[in-house]
């Protein structure tokens, strides 16, 4: 496990963006970068991850949901011998988002895909097991991290919050 | 797999009734005494805690992270405070720093006194189960002392913590903290040296750092392999205190498999991640800086944050705990909120780890590895 050479984030950046110039980048504080990667080419930056980062930890995929059928997706890394975070940013569009699976290279994100999939509705594709990861049958198809998926706000003003502003309308399937 | 050999195997469900299975379920195929196939289900215990989120303020967040996981409730609130410190850019006071520390670190010692209770029952072996769970009594009392509840303790409030410490406080974590350092040789003993426990846990559950790395698993059943990955050290947060006291990361060294861990490689290591809980605490007592416990514009500078996103990490009991938050301009609430627990990578695992070992070693690897659904369901 111990290599000597360490590996900082922009020489990491700057690593990826050779092999792959459609890929841009952004520092974070301290040793962490950011990279804006085209959905189309996510399985192979995920690669130069495994490949030059050797203890490189899975921590999370997630999705947020920008409204007007526009989505991102982080994929977020560790890596413990070079105190490096890298984070990649996908963004998506459309009312049926799609990427392809990258849990063939590091299995620990096989969860994280199909908690993409059943809450935001992003398909992705050669998953080895789609199914609903937290939610029940009768869920599925809903995608509740959406935005326009509306919730029960009768008790809201116990909260103490101002009402939101009026919700999208346009497109998808209004529960 | 021969199709033959499947022909006699048979399905069980280990949960979600089963009194060891705290709320998750796990569909074993067996042939015979041996699991051929382990198909980990989660959802058991999901309480949409993310969505929660985008309608509680800044302020409230924190009391449904720490119903993630009550055990290390301390910690669990962590990392939405620190992110939410992050965007607001509240100043947090010293003294402050020092009193979460402290108490992030209690909760850690609790939750490992749980662990030993509850791994050891589901073993069979209820001497260790009891004894572990009369010391984490006093550590409740302190925590009850300090917030006046015992588990849901919501004491970390972003720009600073919400109770001071009390002298009749001090006196109970001084007390808990000598009273579990002054038996804690005698648990080794009576852990280690049993012969049945050894005989259950020894090579079960045994795997390569590397392969731990590639299901996500941080925190312990990392550190059992002998990497130093600790966030404490690795990328310590500034609003928290550890720079200020003198301690290692623990390991545990097999050096009959080296960079491998297996059940018994991990209940040591849990005895060295309370040695260091205890170490912190002892050292920090002293270190308590006089001055304000919360900056008195946190409560203005939260009520609406600015437009931004934050990482906020730290290293749980069981591992890398974190929140990733997004917000939008002069928002009351969170926009998305990821809470990323430990456990859904060691429950993840056992999907490659469990098939082929027996039936009855199932709750060995699973308890070794420390799960809490609340980490992964949400």
């Amino acid at each position: 496990m111990s290599d000597s050479s360490t590996i900082n984030a922009s020489t990491f950046g700057r690593l990826v963006i050779n092999k792959i110039p459609e890929v841009s980048s952004k520092p974070l504080d301290g040793n962490k970068i950011e990279l804006v990667v085209p959905a189309s080419r996510i399985r192979d930056v995920v690669t130069i991850i495994d490949e030059e980062i050797n203890d490189a930890l899975p921590e999370s995929v997630f999705g947020v949901d920008l409204e007007n059928d526009n989505y991102e997706l982080i994929y977020i890394f560790w890596s413990h011998n070079n105190r490096l975070l890298v984070q990649l940013r996908v963004s998506l569009q459309g009312e049926n988002p799609e990427i392809e699976s990258t849990c063939d290279i590091f299995p620990g994100l096989e969860w994280h895909e199909r908690e993409v999939r059943e809450m935001f509705g992003v398909n992705i594709t050669n998953h080895p097991d789609p199914r609903l990861l937290l939610l029940p049958d009768e869920l599925e198809g809903v995608y509740p991290l959406r935005k326009r998926f509306q919730t029960d706000q009768s008790r809201l003003e116990e909260t103490g919050i101002s009402t939101p502003k009026p919700r999208a309308t346009s497109g998808g399937e209004d529960k | 797999m021969s199709p033959d050999i499947l022909e006699e195997a048979m399905e069980v469900w280990f949960g979600p009734q089963h009194v060891s299975a705290h709320g998750w379920a796990t569909k074993l195929t067996l042939v015979g005494d041996y699991v051929v196939e382990c198909d980990p289900n989660a959802g058991y215990f999901h309480r949409s805690a993310e969505k929660v989120l985008e309608f509680k303020n800044f302020r409230q967040g924190s009391l449904v992270l720490e119903r993630m996981c009550m055990l290390e409730a301390f910690l669990a609130e962590y990392p939405y405070i620190a992110a939410v410190e992050k965007i607001s850019e509240v100043e947090v006071p010293e003294r402050a720093k020092v009193m979460r520390t402290i108490m992030m670190e209690l909760s850690r010692l609790h939750s490992i006194q749980f662990w030993w209770g509850q791994f050891n029952a589901e073993l069979g072996f209820f001497t260790m189960a009891l004894w572990p769970w009369v010391d984490r009594e006093y550590t409740l009392d302190a925590f009850e002392e300090l917030t006046g509840s015992r588990h849901t303790v919501s004491y970390s409030t972003p720009g600073g913590v919400k109770y001071d410490f009390s002298d009749k406080f001090m006196k109970q974590l001084n007390r808990a903290v000598e009273r579990f350092e002054d038996r804690l040789p005698k648990f080794r003993d009576m852990q280690m040296g049993s012969p049945t426990f050894r005989a259950r846990t020894e090579n079960i559950g045994l795997y390569d750092v590397k392969q731990g790395l590639k299901w996500g698993l941080s925190g312990p059943p990392i550190k059992a392999c002998g990497v130093p990955m600790d966030l404490r050290k690795d990328d310590p947060d500034s609003n928290l205190a550890y720079d200020m006291v003198d301690w290692e990361v623990p390991i545990t060294e097999n050096p009959e498999h080296p960079s491998q861990s297996d059940a018994l490689d991990r209940m040591e290591q849990r005895f060295k991640e309370a040695e260091v809980a205890v170490e912190i605490i002892k050292q920090l007592i002293p270190q308590i800086p006089e001055g304000d416990i919360i900056d008195p514009k946190a409560r203005a500078k939260t009520n609406r944050l600015p437009e931004g996103e934050a990482y906020g990490r730290v290293e749980g009991t069981r591992g890398i705990t974190s929140l990733w938050l997004k917000t939008q301009d002069k928002a009351q609430t969170a926009y998305r909120a990821k809470i990323r627990g430990p456990c859904i990578a060691s429950y993840y695992a056992l999907k490659d780890l469990v098939p082929g070992s027996k039936f009855a070693d199932f709750i060995v690897i699973f308890g070794s590895l420390d799960p809490y659904p609340g980490w992964w369901d949400r």
